[in-house]
């Protein structure tokens, strides 16, 4: 039983969502957006235990308790501590002051937050450099066309291209659009069918990890 | 009021079209047809890394990915790997640690390690805490696991699952602490930059082949049959369609 | 030369170069690519008094990449008195899309509720796209300061994407797919996606069918559009360090592969 109702509800549900789309009845429209309502409230309900269970770790981190040098616990313990005092902050201020233009909360967010992980996403550009720098060796012959074609869009794609010729992002729009296009579309029908498999085999019972693991 | 809707007729006919075959695949493998899929280097490569992570007595980390949440099919296939994983280090007693964005993804993880830990017969290797939830936010999730790759140093990371911007920053960092990398998600973009950075990369479906691949249930390894007829089909068709647009460029029975 | 050297020398010239090309000032020749010139004409050509949505569906890491873009939207929508409806599918976003929008809409003169509103931030962003095709204020029946919608004289006559000329979606991952497949299959609401440069190649095959009516990507892309408005912008400023990037990194696989075959050379000498 206590995996037979998970399956039927996936089964029967799966199979509701899936007739409904070919449906213009007013009975298939409403059963459509009562699910996607339930969808809206269960969705609030998982941001609960995501909050929960970040509290619960991050005081078993920070807790005076003697760690154990396996686990590595002590050594996350001051990030983990930041990382409290930061989500017990934001909600405080956010009910202090508000969440409108000029308060204190936006002022935390647009001075501390934003730059925090505006700084994060710039690390991308240093491990590009040194990606590229270590990744595009000439070794083979698909290597190397696929490293002129790297150095073509590369110039192609920044304004200097045009003080040499035109034609470099003439040749940086057809290397996206054709050979870089077709290649992508061929993988992306592939993740397409292994994804219609997997949901199909998830619905219909076979795939069953989400369950507990059973596959 | 009409109960179907004329505009969805070509989805509808597409969908049945590959239900049908995959039940034809189910059925045929039920019927002792043979289907094998053949060696993909990533999953091989999986008792490798955990048998390192162990012989140098670090952890191994493992992580889906910012992009998807548990309803993504691409979650569901990690899923299937992590379930591998965590038998392999259960029997071999190393440490594994999963951190996640999502807290249903985090839920459904916990179960499948400590079902692996039970399959393996060690139930009591299983470690609740090294399953964790760590924020929704993604510069803020790419930023811990860096921070947990660079502390803990672990000598196998693997990364399956919907990435998307982090997945350079992690696979970066994970190289530059010296640890076998393996790879696989749906996103074009990020799999460009896994073949770069990593030892083993799964592309396209042979993530979504893992379930298959790893456990050789017959249900699963049908439906990866069915893909690759599907696929097929659809090869044909675009033949099809070039040569007719080809010979008659006004022509569109092929578009809908 | 080992592995950490090099990395630290690639990194600190990279800063070094970025720090640099932010303290000059050299105005680059744009030519607007035809997308950037596609969004433009149509948001020039929209009647006044259209409504479009934005959506920021980003995070605030993107913030100086995905402002610009932004920045610009807004400024044309706005001149052009078209009235704007602002929401997020992206928590970050909300506090980011209601403090541009806002910024925005004062140099204009813009009041909340006749020429734009802010609906706020809807989790579960599938279903969100989906029930807006039925009814926007059954997804949002109040806006981000909690007034009723229908007390906001705006929303008065939106009742779902057949009141709207165009969805924009400001993203910084895949969301803008989503507007696509839902939005876009299944009701065919027209959708514009601006976005950062590395997702652009994601996009192309949604641009090439038609399903995506056009993009504008990256700091060239605003730096493009900001041209066209005839205004230069912090996409225009950015576009000298992300010119110099490319450059550098341009050099940096020259440099790599000149090491490589000098060392394969010298181990074939030696063997």
């Amino acid at each position: 039983m206590r995996v037979k109702i998970p399956l039927a509800i996936c089964f029967l549900s799966g199979a509701i969502m899936f007739i409904q789309y070919f449906s213009r009845h007013p009975l298939a429209k409403a059963v459509y957006n009562g699910i996607l309502d339930w969808w809206q409230i269960i969705f609030a309900f998982t941001l609960f235990v995501g909050v929960a269970a970040f509290i619960k770790s991050g005081l078993k981190s920070v807790s005076w308790s003697k760690a154990r040098p396996s686990t590595g616990r002590k050594t996350d313990a001051p990030y983990k501590a930041i990382s409290l005092v930061g989500l017990a902050l934001m909600p405080i201020l956010a009910l202090a002051g508000g969440t409108k233009f000029g308060s204190p909360f936006l002022w935390v967010f647009d001075n501390m937050q934003a730059p925090m992980q505006s700084t994060v996403f710039s690390l991308l550009a240093f491990f590009v450099a040194s990606a590229s720098f270590r990744g595009f060796r000439a070794r083979t012959i698909p290597a190397t066309i696929l490293l002129i074609s790297a150095l073509f869009v590369l110039l192609g794609r920044i304004p200097v291209a045009d003080y040499f010729t035109e034609s470099l992002a003439k040749a940086t729009f057809w290397i996206q659009d054709y050979p870089s296009m077709a290649a992508r579309r061929a993988i992306l029908i592939g993740i397409g069918l292994g994804s219609m498999t997997t949901a199909l085999r998830v619905i219909l019972g076979i795939e069953r990890t989400y369950l507990r693991g059973e596959r | 009021m009409a109960i179907f809707d004329p505009t969805t007729l070509p989805t509808l006919v597409i969908s049945l079209i590959s239900i049908a075959v995959v039940l034809y695949a189910v059925i045929s493998i039920k019927r002792g047809k043979e289907f094998t899929i053949r060696e993909i280097p990533g999953l091989k490569a999986i008792d490798d890394a955990v048998g390192r992570a162990t012989e140098m007595g670090t952890p191994v980390l493992f992580t889906p990915g910012w992009g998807g949440d548990i309803q993504r099919p691409t979650t569901i296939a990690s899923m299937n790997i992590l379930s591998s994983v965590a038998e392999k280090t259960a029997e071999y007693d190393c440490r594994l640690i999963y951190p996640t964005h999502d807290p249903v993804i985090m839920a459904v993880a916990q179960e499948v390690v400590k079902e692996g830990c039970l399959k393996a017969g060690y139930p009591d290797r299983y470690r609740a805490d090294d399953i964790f939830y760590i924020t929704s936010s993604q510069f803020g999730y790419a930023a811990a696991v860096d921070g947990i790759i660079s502390r803990t140093k672990p000598a196998s990371i693997f990364l399956l699952g919907t990435f998307e911007a982090e997945s350079l920053i992690m696979a970066e960092t994970g190289n530059a602490v010296g640890a076998i990398q393996i790879a696989g998600t749906d996103s074009t973009i990020q799999l460009a930059f896994f073949i770069v950075a990593c030892d083993y990369t799964l592309i396209g479906e042979e993530l979504f082949a893992a379930s298959g691949y790893l456990s050789k249930n017959k249900s699963i390894l049908s439906s990866v049959k069915a893909q690759d007829i599907l696929k097929l089909l659809i090869a044909l068709f675009i033949t099809t369609a070039l040569i007719w647009a080809t010979i008659d460029p006004k022509s569109s029975w092929w578009k809908y | 030369m080992t592995n950490l050297k090099t990395r630290w020398i690639i990194f600190a010239s990279l800063l070094a170069l970025a720090v640099i090309s932010y303290s000059i000032t050299i105005k680059l020749k744009i030519r607007p690519s035809p997308q950037v010139q596609k969004t433009y004409d149509y948001i020039e050509n929209l009647p006044e008094s259209s409504a479009i949505v934005v959506s920021f569906d980003h995070e605030a890491s993107s913030l100086p990449e995905i402002k610009p873009i932004t920045q610009v939207i807004l400024r044309h929508a706005f001149r052009n008195n078209i009235r704007i409806i602002g929401m997020s599918l992206f928590a970050e976003g909300t506090a980011i899309g209601y403090s541009m929008l806002t910024r925005t809409a004062g140099e204009f003169g813009k009041s909340y509720g006749q020429d734009y509103a802010f609906l706020g931030f809807k989790p579960q962003h599938i279903s969100a796209i989906l029930g807006m095709g039925e009814s926007m204020r059954g997804v949002f029946p109040e806006d981000y300061l909690g007034t009723p919608i229908d007390s906001i004289p705006l929303m008065r006559h939106i009742d779902n994407y057949d009141s709207i000329a165009m969805v924009i979606s400001i993203a910084d991952g895949d969301r803008a797919v989503q507007w696509i497949e839902y939005a876009g299959a299944r009701y065919n609401q027209k959708i514009l996606a601006g976005l950062t440069a590395a997702m652009i190649t994601t996009y192309d095959p949604y641009l090439n069918s038609g399903q995506l009516f056009s993009v504008v990507g990256g700091l060239k892309g605003a730096a493009e559009y900001e041209m066209l408005y005839g205004q230069p912008g912090s996409g225009s400023r950015g576009l000298l360090a992300q010119s110099m990037a490319h450059i550098f990194i341009i050099a940096l696989i020259i440099i790599g592969n000149v090491i490589y075959f000098k060392g394969r050379a010298g181990k074939k000498g030696r063997g």
